[in-house]
């Protein structure tokens, strides 16, 4: 169809519902077609011309069907009624219309799959690379205090439901309180990740939960009997235990606790706002899968941080290993009655973390 | 009722749904992938192209609902609504108690008026055969109707003193009111007490009644197309009827649920034999056990929820009309209908969500093609006039609290 051909359309004014015969022509304009209106009922034919900004264009909605009838809204007059939606897309075309993104999206496969392709990439990026970024830039403007109180409240709940009181002898305690403190001697400021942040240190023993060991935000770091017993039992040095410690120190520095709140919170408003339309499952399902993902990055950092400061405390991270294979064994050896240690659960595979403990190798962790 | 005007025939048209599930499904898709791309930007746009799709597929009489809102208010409306919302966040988060009070009591006092320039904004944009739908109510007449919101307001305060009253009786220590004491467990109460919470939510649900009734009356009542203003018929009464129906229909779909679920636990546990231990395995579990209850409660209240909407679209589009022109009149079948979306919310859920276009073209079809427009006088004869749009901000804030333009 050429340019500027005419097209019979039904036209209401605005003022009555009566329909008026029109002839309507596309012409190309400097932003887009023009609309050139005919009115055919008056004694002296009128015509009159409605720039690209003056129409409201009708969105196509489907490559293959045209729809009975298509209307087109002229603002303050009227609006346009259209039996042959074909004939008015070819007119269109012909006048030189571009179509926007999302029309290309709705009726051509490769653009909905192009844009689709990117959404998964910036999906996944912001995941993989945005969230823990943004976490991490976010979590120096949390107070120490607030972790302080929030760490003693989640302790005291710990306390209540979980934990009992140590039976290890106090002279013992006494022992690896001492090697911690020396262990927290060695810190220097490279390893830190927030240099300014300044923990307040100290270490708990408790029973129950099985052989175990946590650290909560602001510097609290819990060690269970049972821990220190299986370390005994296989004979190792308390170089295996140091190690552990040096692990849960990582978390401290590194404020894996806080990070990951903060990473949940940023993930849940990126998603609330990205997916609005979506149901609410599918982000639910997805900030608990997500929450694992992060933890698991969160423990290969820490046994980074725990070679690093061991070897700048001149110890061994072998026994560290050894335990760590140990109780791993230990646990496939009772399957069902023992009580499954998260410690272990949340953790990377643990062969390959004892692999990488025993040899010390740093390859896998950034400088 | 007879037709005084003899020389004027009565037409009947059906009104019809021409929208395909298939279609309406790319258009969803696209919204949700450019959303997802401008990080919820698109929000805008998204509510014009589904506003557009279902208003051009909408016939009624032959000729397709027109939605002409201006995109650069819409988008105007966006933006102020995510300010809004962001402030409200920081505030709340930011533990500011006396700017989130303030928001939440400006927030009530502006809901009548939020309601009012959604509904205003909403029909000015809706046009038919190149007339404008129009929403006249003066901003009294909307307070005025909004009677019930302060209503229940004004009980819930009654109560609250009731129940300091009554608890004087009890030794308990008086405590500020700013700073609660961490008790275990809900206040002690007694019989009397019960039976003023009974009473304040008795109240409670006649309120919202009468706020939907007074709120939908007026919304027929003051608008209309071109000079016509609606018709209005049915009365109080048939909205409480439809609610009682509802809670019967909510009783019996909770009671169905419980049975099923304490089966598939007694079953759960025939198989596995006990509780798993805590770690990884307990952590799933929980999280299986919130998804299950989450969509038990989804599909439990599914077929109320499904024939309160019916009965409700069905009791209106019956009994409303446009002055002496034009009456409307529903054949939707309730039951059908809660059949429907029960299949659809199945669907939805076992797709993970993508059937849900699918779930809402099929429904909102079942709707539109139940309506029958009998027209007096021919379709020639309206007269109107175009009016410019007032703002936005009313309409992105009803689409917060799930008022759709379309439904």
């Amino acid at each position: 169809m050429a340019p500027g051909e005419l097209i019979r359309a039904k036209w209401f004014d605005g003022h009555s519902s009566r329909a008026r015969d029109v002839l309507i022509a596309l012409e190309p304009g400097r932003k887009g077609p023009a609309l050139r209106l005919h009115v055919l009922d008056q004694a002296h034919a009128a015509s009159r011309l409605f720039g690209h900004a003056e129409v409201q264009w009708p969105p196509q909605w489907s490559a293959g069907q045209a729809p009975a009838r298509l209307t087109v809204a002229l603002r303050d007059h009227g609006s346009l009624e259209f039996d042959q939606a074909r004939a008015w897309q070819a007119a269109l075309a012909a006048a030189g219309a571009r179509p926007g993104l999302a029309q290309r999206m709705q009726t051509r496969w490769p653009a909905l799959l192009g844009v689709l392709a990117m959404a998964a990439i910036g999906l996944l990026a912001f995941y993989r690379y945005g969230t823990p970024w943004a976490a991490a830039q976010l979590t120096r403007h949390v107070p120490l205090a607030w972790e302080l109180s929030l760490s003693q409240q989640a302790l005291a709940q710990i306390d209540r439901r979980w934990l009992k009181p140590t039976q290890l002898e106090p002279a013992r305690q006494e022992e690896l309180r001492r090697e911690f403190r020396e262990l927290l001697a060695r810190l220097t400021p490279q390893l830190k990740r927030y240099p300014d942040y300044a923990p307040r240190y100290e270490l708990h023993f408790r029973r129950g939960l099985g052989a175990n060991a946590f650290a909560l935000p602001g510097g609290s770091v819990v060690m269970t009997d049972e821990l220190v017993a299986a370390a005994a039992k296989q004979g190792l040095s308390d170089d295996a235990l140091l190690g552990v410690l040096a692990h849960e120190i990582g978390h401290v520095e590194n404020r894996h606790g806080t990070r990951l709140v903060v990473e949940q919170g940023v993930l849940n408003a990126g998603l609330g706002l990205a997916l609005g339309d979506v149901s609410n499952m599918v982000s639910m399902a997805g900030t608990l899968l997500t929450g694992l993902a992060y933890r698991r990055q969160h423990e290969s950092e820490s046994d980074c941080f725990a070679l690093a400061l061991m070897a700048q405390a001149q110890r061994p991270t072998a026994p560290m290993a050894e335990l760590l294979l140990g109780l791993s064994h230990r646990k496939a050896d009772a399957q069902h009655g023992g009580a499954l240690s998260d410690w272990l659960s949340t953790h990377p595979a643990t062969p390959q973390r004892a692999e990488l403990l025993r040899t010390g190798s740093s390859a896998a962790c950034r400088p | 009722m007879q037709s005084t005007t003899p020389r004027h025939s009565i037409d009947a048209y059906r009104l019809k749904f021409t929208g395909r599930g298939a279609e309406y499904f790319r258009v969803w898709i696209v919204n949700v992938l450019l959303s997802i791309v401008t990080l919820g930007l698109y929000t805008p746009w998204a509510r014009q192209r589904t506003a557009r799709y279902f208003y051009d597929h909408t016939a009624v009489a032959g000729n397709p609902l027109e939605f002409t809102a201006p995109l650069r208010k819409m988008v105007f409306g966006f933006v102020i609504f995510v300010m809004l919302y962001l402030a409200f966040k920081i505030a709340s988060e930011s533990g500011q108690d006396t700017a989130v009070a303030a928001f939440i009591v400006a927030a009530a006092v502006l809901a009548p008026y939020i309601w009012g320039s959604a509904m205003r904004f909403r029909l000015a944009s809706t046009r038919w055969r190149g007339l404008q739908l129009r929403f006249a109510a003066s901003w009294k007449e909307v307070y005025l109707a909004s009677w019930p919101i302060f209503a229940m307001a004004a009980v819930w305060v009654g109560i609250t003193f009731g129940l300091d009253t009554l608890a004087a009786d009890l030794p308990a220590a008086p405590t500020p009111a700013h700073r609660p004491p961490p008790f275990p467990g809900l206040p002690r109460l007694n019989a009397a007490m019960w039976g003023l919470v009974a009473a304040g939510l008795v109240l409670s649900v006649l309120c919202i009644i009468r706020i939907e009734f007074n709120y939908k009356s007026l919304l027929v009542l003051r608008g209309g197309i071109g000079s016509q203003a609606g018709r209005w018929k049915p009365v109080y009464g048939d909205f409480v009827r439809i609610w009682l129906a509802t809670l019967g229909v909510l009783l019996a779909g909770a009671i169905l649920t419980a049975l099923l679920a304490v089966g598939v636990v007694m079953a759960l546990q025939m198989t596995l034999g006990k509780a798993p231990a805590p770690g990884a395995a307990f952590v799933v579990a929980v999280f299986v056990g919130v998804l299950a209850a989450f969509l038990g409660l989804l599909i439990a209240t599914a077929p109320a929820r499904a024939y309160r909407e019916a009965r409700m679209f069905q009791l209106i589009w019956s009994n409303v009309g446009l002055s002496q022109v034009a009456r409307f009149k529903s054949d939707l079948r309730p039951w059908a209908y809660v059949r429907l979306r029960l299949k659809n919310v199945l669907l939805t859920v076992l797709t993970l969500g993508l059937y849900r276009p699918f779930g809402r073209t099929s429904e909102y079809r079942m709707k539109v093609d139940s309506v029958t427009l009998h027209v007096k006088g021919g379709l020639d004869q309206l007269a109107g006039q175009l009016v410019r749009q007032q703002h936005a901000l009313g309409d992105a804030l009803a689409d917060l609290a799930g008022l759709d333009i379309v439904g």
